[in-house]
């Protein structure tokens, strides 16, 4: 199967790293969501797997082989960049014809990919005249031009209504159980929880995470119950002499930090109390991904100012 | 890769841009057009003062010459307009094949507007001019016709390779535009033997009839090709060098 991997790549520019040795493969079958702030390095290495960019060191291939070694390359790899590169002076169709053209892919692909994407009616507009979620279903037109069993995607829900948001949700899903690799980077997290198998983290250039979305969302998410009671008094105390912490949480309810219902509701039975709701919260993507990067931002945009020895009085 | 599906890919690129194609069409059409109005009104009066009919008769190639610029600008510049270059080179990554495609493709679109564009002004403006017409026996003539089309070749690569190299039509456009309309007019007068090796002046010197008094009119092609030349090379390195 074509995977894309990742050998210690790195890319520096002039002196920032915008790469900094990753590692990582993606897997055919699944959707993985490329997560970072602004600036981590995402379209960098999308870059680099297409051979836009050379790596200062290390190595991008797909299925294998370097980009530029692909024979037909629109064939293995379809990938969007940015929605805006698209001339504005050609129409849809002549966009797609010129790049199904130089790979030998079939005329009439064309047709289908405008039809696939929604755009058959406007086909012949010139792209100059899109609207942002236009030229990016354009784009994703483009990318599935050549059939590709990898796709590549850098932002694709930016500038779609919600309506085509549903509609690439679903046809991301649709390729991966097809068995073909998608990577989608992503700002909005509950997009990406709404269609991500896994998840690849990068902050500062660097890997932070390379796990599957609920392992992702377990690891960075403190466990929290959600309790409500008949007997308050009782409970707090027995949570209490059991070292929890309770805190209120509004409308009558409790949350207890790092427990899970399983134990409380063992310990409710044990002590004979009336349970009247008990749910585990779950932390959203949002929250996880902001647990991992809060910390990562902390020693990433202070740089620690030479550590001065703890000076006794 | 398909060497001839990157051809076609090229060609269609250049055919679907109005920018390229208007300009492609601009070289045959406003020479044409040019040709008509001068040799209609003027062409008479003028056919008598004892000047090179050769030359005369290609007069407005120099017209062609600023659309020819115009055409191998834009049909490179249009890869460097919000990073099209990117789509270019994700379809065919490998980028010697990309330059050299597009470059072929340029070439023989402007070689067969050229040649045509020189044959259609001679005909055509000699078709004004009555008893003093010649024909493409007169010596020099045929020559001329043929030089025309690969004079326009070359500067169209000329433009090309440097719009390789600056990104920008804007930028090769007001760079070679006065030069040709200013420059190499006052150098001319000013220093004819330096002005006869720039690039437009040396590939003239196909046009004229006697041409003794400069390098020659293959002589001229030639040191116009190595400007040609010498842009592509430095328009390829750009390309090779640079992240896309």
């Amino acid at each position: 199967m074509t995977s894309i991997d990742l050998l210690d790549l790195t890319k520096e520019y002039g002196a920032v790293r915008a790469v900094d040795h990753l590692t990582c493969s993606i897997a055919p079958g699944r959707v993985t969501g490329f997560l970072g702030p602004n600036g981590a390095g995402k379209s960098t290495t999308m870059r680099l797997v297409l051979g836009l960019d050379r790596p200062t060191s290390g190595t991008a291939a797909v299925g294998a082989c370097p980009y530029a070694t692909l024979d037909e390359p629109l064939r293995t790899v379809g990938a969007l960049l940015d929605a805006q590169a698209a001339s504005g002076s050609r129409t849809a169709r002549d966009h797609l014809r010129f790049l199904a053209a130089s790979n030998r892919i079939p005329a009439r692909r064309t047709d289908d990919v405008l039809e696939e994407t929604g755009l058959a009616a406007v086909a012949r507009r010139r792209i100059r005249t899109f609207s942002l979620g236009m030229r990016q279903r354009l784009g994703i037109a483009a990318a599935l031009l050549g059939d590709p069993p990898v796709l590549m995607l850098d932002e694709p829900t930016n500038g779609l209504d919600p309506e085509g948001i549903v509609w690439i949700r679903e046809l991301l899903r649709r390729l991966a159980r097809q068995g073909r690799t998608v990577l989608v980077s992503s700002h909005l997290m509950n997009e990406t929880a709404a269609f991500a198998d896994h998840l690849v983290v990068l902050g500062r250039g660097r890997l932070l995470a390379d796990t599957s979305l609920p392992d992702f969302i377990e690891r960075h998410s403190r466990e929290r119950v959600r309790l409500r009671t008949g007997d308050p008094v009782r409970l707090r105390a027995a949570l209490l002499r059991r070292g929890h912490t309770v805190a209120e949480g509004g409308d009558g309810r409790w949350l207890v930090e790092g427990a899970r219902a399983q134990d409380i509701g063992a310990l409710a039975a044990q002590e004979g109390i009336a349970v009247l709701e008990l749910t585990d919260e779950q932390a959203s993507l949002e929250e996880a991904y902001f647990a991992l990067t809060a910390n990562q931002a902390d020693f990433a945009a202070a740089p620690p100012a030479s550590p001065t020895a703890p000076r006794e009085v | 890769m398909s060497v001839t599906a990157v051809l076609h890919s090229e060609w269609i690129k250049i055919r679907s841009a109005r920018a390229s194609f208007g300009s492609l069409v601009a070289v045959f059409a406003a020479t044409l057009m040019i040709t008509l109005l001068v040799f209609a009104t003027v062409g008479r009066a003028e056919a008598d003062d004892g000047g090179d009919p050769v030359s005369g008769a290609f007069y407005a190639i120099n017209f062609a010459q600023i659309a020819a610029i115009a055409f191998g600008a834009t049909a490179v510049s249009s890869e460097y307009v919000g990073g099209a270059l990117r789509i270019s080179l994700s379809a065919v990554p490998h980028r010697g094949l990309l330059y050299a495609a597009k470059t072929t493709v340029v070439a023989a679109a402007a070689l067969a507007v050229g040649l045509a564009t020189g044959f259609a002004t001679f005909f055509a403006g000699q078709a004004f001019l009555g008893p003093y017409a010649i024909g493409l026996g007169e010596p020099g003539a045929l020559r001329a016709c043929i030089g025309a089309g690969i004079h326009l070749t070359l500067v169209t690569l000329f433009a090309a390779g440097l719009t390789f190299l600056l990104r920008s039509a804007v930028a090769v456009l007001s760079l070679l535009v006065p030069f040709l309309l200013i420059v190499s007019f006052v150098v001319a007068d000013v220093a004819d033997g330096v002005s006869s090796w720039f690039p437009d002046r040396a590939g003239q010197q196909v046009l004229h009839q006697d041409p003794s008094a400069g390098l020659g009119p293959w002589a001229g092609l030639a040191v116009e090709g190595l400007w040609a030349a010498a842009a592509l090379l430095a328009g390829w390195w750009a390309v090779r060098r640079r992240d896309a």
